[in-house]
């Protein structure tokens, strides 16, 4: 627990609450958010968050775009998971268009998604350490695994961070030869790094003097607040999209739901790095299983129109719930794209989590919420 | 789950086992039911809205506790809010949608229910003009000053990229003068523009006066005195003003200026005595005990003249001119130092000679002053 280390005052002395300014510019980074404190010392009295400075009308663009333009809109949104949120884009197109997918893509798909899920949850491991003070440790640890990942997506890809790569239907063309390959080695590198980060960090004493019992929710308010994904289960609710609406493929495998006690900042940082080890097992099923064959649903039109109707398509993001709801109304347009960010329900809690700590905790809880500002913005 | 999207939708049954709940905890309450391909959705008039919501929340048999997704829906026709629910009791899911008028687009707030509603409902006012009756803070989320305008309705198409620069300002006039035109929701932009107009006159009253400050010299603190006391006087006009529009926002800045000017007050008798104190090398306890004497004859001063209000506002004027006073020693001090430093250099002595002349010429100007 934080020690009290208020400086004692002159009562005689009249103190008036500061208004303190924070941003909009993270000094680690997460974004440009701002946020307007009001302290009394170094406790922090009120909080307003200001969001909005990458407010580009992710929503409304696409309504202007077809199907598959749109999807490119996706990889800016959470741009730290960009195949998580493609991968939600693109079933919502094919349960409104009732499209088949092949098993193949299936796979791939669901491969890419882990793995990126392991890239998001090391880049939140290193801007993390930043956040606590360990900067140039956990960072640097923790980007030479994000790399390996990096440069394989790129080898699939072309790209390094908007991948625009599946399609409805399927993915937009098929993996290298020595995908398979490739992907054990990277697994392994990661593997070993995780090890690396889980004694560097969980032990660590600095992490466990700020971060133990700094910011507890309970299940009750985590559900009232709409906090989603790790910062939900490190409230000890098991609750993963994957395991409790199964979509995609993800019925066929074998994995657990790692959960938290008090859901602390320690516990959300257990929480995504024991996720990690899980996406491993996920992706090490999903190679065992992966069938030859078609990477791309036979028939589609060059021209996609899906009939009326209306879906809401949610995955499991890294960040927890990402969710699009799409309208359509039988043109090759959607009427109606609104995206649900993870980041966007778990920020709009920082204020109920942040008021009555000291201003250094904000920031660490901040972090902890793992917030990507152009999902919150869109 | 690729058997699944292959198949053909299984034929819609009339009611789902969702809306069938809903059903009977809802007695007496019509609503139009549909399936999407994942979630069952139900429409509901807004006249019901409350009731079903408090029922979705609480019913044992639905306990929807968890708000999803909250997403407006521009019509042409009418405009639409949908809620996307899920239970964690009992792992169902639920679309509610709701429909409102152009010209009366108000609905009940959830945020009271589900605390998630709250930034929904805010994003959602902004983005599609909806109001949230109830809600407790419905400023604008994404765009913090406020568009004035709602770009997510239909109405307000993509502008073309080439001649975007040029239609831009015109495009916004015509907004503005379409929300001006449409009842009932004039007066929140109107305050608003109230506000930044005002806020834009402060904005060049600091500006003006740093601009003078820089003009003359002065240093980094003494500019941002000069900066307070252009304020203080500003804020003081505008109260004397029998402006609308200030007249809200004016009295509690006021009274905390007074207030920080009092502790100001405060905090230089306790440095003077303090001051004072050190001068007669007393011990620590002295020392303290000296402070809290000069304190309590100061708020006996303080309280004596007290009874009638024009008190503090007589007082306020007093500190700007002492302000003046400072702030024009303080220049001479600073033309005295330069004017010493240049001859000094033009003799051509070393950092530390030159250090000791300004300070033997400022110790001399202080004589001067004190005599």
């Amino acid at each position: 627990m934080a020690t009290d280390y208020r400086v004692p005052v002159e009562p005689e002395m009249e103190t008036l609450d500061i208004n303190v300014n924070v941003g909009p510019q993270h000094p680690a980074t997460h974004g440009v958010f701002r946020m307007i404190l009001t302290v009394d010392g170094e406790l922090v009295k009120d909080l307003d968050p200001v969001i909005g400075y990458m407010h580009r009308g992710n929503e409304k663009l696409p309504e202007n775009c077809d199907y598959r333009q749109a999807i490119g809109y996706h990889d800016r949104t959470d741009y730290l998971a960009q195949f998580n949120t493609e991968h939600c884009f693109v079933q919502a197109v094919e349960k409104l268009g009732n499209l088949p997918v092949p098993e193949r893509a299936e796979y791939i798909r669901v491969i890419l998604a882990e793995m990126n899920r392991m890239s998001s949850h090391l880049m939140f491991l290193g801007a993390f350490g930043t956040d606590i003070g360990l900067f140039g440790t956990s960072f640097m640890y923790a980007f030479r695994d994000r790399e390996t990942i990096q440069d394989f997506f790129e080898e699939i890809t072309g790209e390094r961070m908007m991948y625009n790569y599946f399609r409805p239907g399927g993915v937009a063309w098929d993996v290298p030869e020595n995908f398979e390959a490739r992907c054990e080695q990277v697994l392994a590198k990661v593997k070993r790094g995780l090890e690396d980060i889980d004694g560097l960090m969980m032990e660590n004493e600095v992490v466990l003097a700020r971060c133990r019992g700094l910011s507890t929710v309970s299940p009750e308010d985590a559900i009232n607040w709409g906090l989603s994904g790790p910062m939900l289960r490190a409230t000890g609710l098991a609750h993963d999209l994957r395991r409790a609406e199964p979509y995609s493929i993800y019925d066929r495998f074998e994995f657990d739901i790692p959960t938290g006690r008090q859901g602390d900042v320690y516990d959300r940082i257990v929480v995504r790095l024991e996720e990690m080890k899980q996406s491993v097992r996920i992706v090490e099923q999903a190679l065992e299983q992966m069938p030859d064959g078609p990477i791309m649903a036979e028939g589609m039109k060059r021209i996609l129109r899906v009939p009326a109707g209306e879906i809401y398509m949610r995955v499991e993001s890294p960040r927890g719930e990402y969710g699009v709801y799409v309208v359509s109304n039988g043109s090759d347009k959607p009427y109606r794209h609104k995206v649900r960010g993870a980041s966007f329900s778990n920020l709009s809690a920082l204020r109920a989590m942040s008021v009555g700590r000291y201003v250094a905790d904000v920031i660490l809880i901040l972090g902890s919420i793992d917030i990507v500002l152009c999902e919150v913005d869109r | 789950m690729v058997q699944e999207t292959t198949q053909e939708p299984p034929a819609a049954p009339p009611l789902g086992p969702v809306a069938q709940l809903l059903r009977e905890a809802l007695r007496g309450i019509d609503f139009e039911t549909a399936q999407t391909p994942i979630d069952e959705a139900v429409t509901i008039r807004r006249d019901d809205f409350r009731q079903v919501m408090q029922t979705l929340r609480n019913d044992e048999r639905l306990a929807l506790d968890y708000l999803r997704c909250l997403s407006g829906v521009d019509w042409i026709t009418d405009l639409e809010v949908v809620y996307h629910f899920y239970s964690f009791k009992h792992s169902h899911g639920l679309s509610l949608k709701v429909r409102c008028p152009y010209e009366d687009a108000h609905i009940p707030t959830v945020s009271h229910i589900w605390q998630t509603a709250n930034w929904h409902e805010r994003e959602t006012h902004e983005l599609f003009g909806i109001i949230f009756d109830g809600h407790p803070d419905l400023r604008p989320l994404l765009t913090e000053e406020g568009l004035g305008y709602y770009i997510m309705r239909k109405s307000h198409p993509l502008a073309d990229i080439e001649e975007w620069q040029e239609d831009y300002l015109q495009t916004v006039q015509e907004a503005k003068a379409q929300m001006a035109a449409a009842a009932g929701e004039a007066p929140p932009v109107d305050e608003k523009a109230a506000k930044i107009a005002l806020a834009q006159k402060k904005a060049a009253v600091i500006t003006k006066t740093r601009e003078e400050a820089r003009a003359k010299g002065l240093s980094a603190e003494d500019e941002k005195a000069a900066v307070q006391a252009a304020l203080a006087k500003f804020e003081e006009e505008q109260a004397a003003a029998p402006s609308a529009a200030a007249a809200p926002a004016a009295p509690p800045v006021d009274q905390r200026a007074a207030k920080i000017q009092a502790a100001q007050a405060k905090a230089a008798v306790i440095t003077k005595a303090r001051g004072e104190a050190r001068a007669k090398a007393m011990s620590a306890e002295d020392e303290r005990q000296y402070v809290a004497e000069a304190l309590k004859k100061f708020s006996e001063e303080q309280a004596a003249p007290a009874p009638e209000p024009a008190a503090p506002a007589a007082q306020a004027p007093a500190a700007p001119m002492d302000r003046a006073a400072k702030i024009a020693l303080a220049q001479k001090k600073a033309a005295l130092i330069t004017k010493t430093r240049e001859e000094a250099r033009a003799k051509g002595v070393s950092p530390e000679e030159e250090r000791q002349v300004v300070a033997e010429a400022l110790k001399k100007f202080s004589e001067e002053q004190g005599g």
